[in-house]
């Protein structure tokens, strides 16, 4: 079923095992896409991030602030889970050039496992600021930054896992995935670490630091 | 072809080690918060806390999204998206003293 048979004594990666079409750069143009697109959200979330820092500090609005709210400890674990999440789908990617095809579903499954897990977390810390805080999407612009930029986060990494789930579910259907699928799984893997490294800086920069004393 | 195509890739032991390591880090951002709650560091916390967020982020655009393994236009791309990210936002950010303030 799998393309991606190799000879065992060397240790090949899907970069050099594709044959798409090639520009003169050399690179998949589908993969030079993703990295232009991924560079290109810097530009989207920075907007969302420098938005909030704008509205953090600002006082002389009514209602409480995000950062009064924040749970730290909750935090820091769905942190820990979406940086696990990174790990598995580069298992899933190693699985894949090794054409571990059991491999490759299982920590696809994983990772969408994970990234649904982060997605849980974030529906119940919403659900916690606007229940018991009172803290809702139009209190004050820096309630609506937060939820803006947490809230388009977490729609990429909702994306991110009806991707994995769809890889996970035509290798489960095929028996394994393809070499052009297994490009995909690149592809995806590409994305779903992007969505982990804008979460490290939304980490750090909304919830640790706008919540310092 | 770069040198950095002919980089071996990490081994799945090597990748389970970098998470450990990611994790460590995590906890020590999560031990400087509580830190800076006990001993209001200011910008010296800020300063710790940024410098510990761009390790993790380097390490996994490095390692996980094998930027280190791939052609140096790739590289130059992503830089190049981030790079300006930080600049424009800085400018806009140092513009309206969001960034002066926290300093």
């Amino acid at each position: 079923m799998s393309d991606l048979a190799h000879d065992p004594g060397t240790t090949p990666h899907l970069e050099v095992e594709h044959h798409e079409e090639h520009e003169s750069t050399g690179i998949e143009n589908r993969k030079l896409g993703m990295w232009v697109f991924l560079s290109s959200e810097f530009l989207f979330f920075g907007a969302l991030i420098s938005n909030y820092l704008l509205y953090s500090n600002r006082g002389g609005y009514e209602g409480v602030y995000p950062a009064q709210v924040y749970d730290i400890p909750f935090t820091s674990v769905s942190s820990f889970v979406l940086l696990m999440s990174s790990l598995t789908m580069v298992l899933a990617h190693n699985a894949l050039t090794r054409n571990d095809q059991n491999g490759a579903r299982t920590w696809l499954f994983a990772t969408a496992a994970l990234g649904s897990v982060f997605l849980g977390g974030q529906v119940f810390e919403f659900t916690t600021f606007v229940v018991e805080h009172g803290l809702t999407l139009s209190t004050n612009p820096a309630a609506s930054a937060f939820y803006v930029l947490t809230g388009f986060h977490g729609t990429h990494v909702a994306i991110g896992v009806i991707m994995l789930l769809s890889l996970w579910g035509i290798s489960r259907r095929r028996g394994g995935l393809s070499e052009k699928q297994g490009l995909n799984v690149e592809l995806v893997g590409l994305y779903w670490h992007f969505v982990d490294i804008i979460w490290i800086v939304i980490f750090t920069v909304v919830y640790l630091i706008s919540s310092s004393p | 072809m770069s040198t950095a195509e002919h980089r071996p890739h990490p081994t799945p032991r090597q990748y389970w080690m970098i998470a450990a390591f990611l994790a460590a880090v995590t906890a020590a951002e999560v031990a400087m918060y509580y830190i800076d709650q006990e001993l209001e560091l200011e910008f010296l916390n800020v300063a710790i806390l940024l410098v510990l967020s761009a390790v993790k982020f380097m390490v996994v655009v490095g390692w996980f999204m094998h930027i280190r393994f791939e052609k140096p236009m790739i590289s130059r791309f992503f830089t190049a998206g981030f790079a300006l990210a930080c600049g424009l936002y800085l400018v806009v950010l140092s513009a309206m003293g969001v960034v002066a303030l926290r300093g």
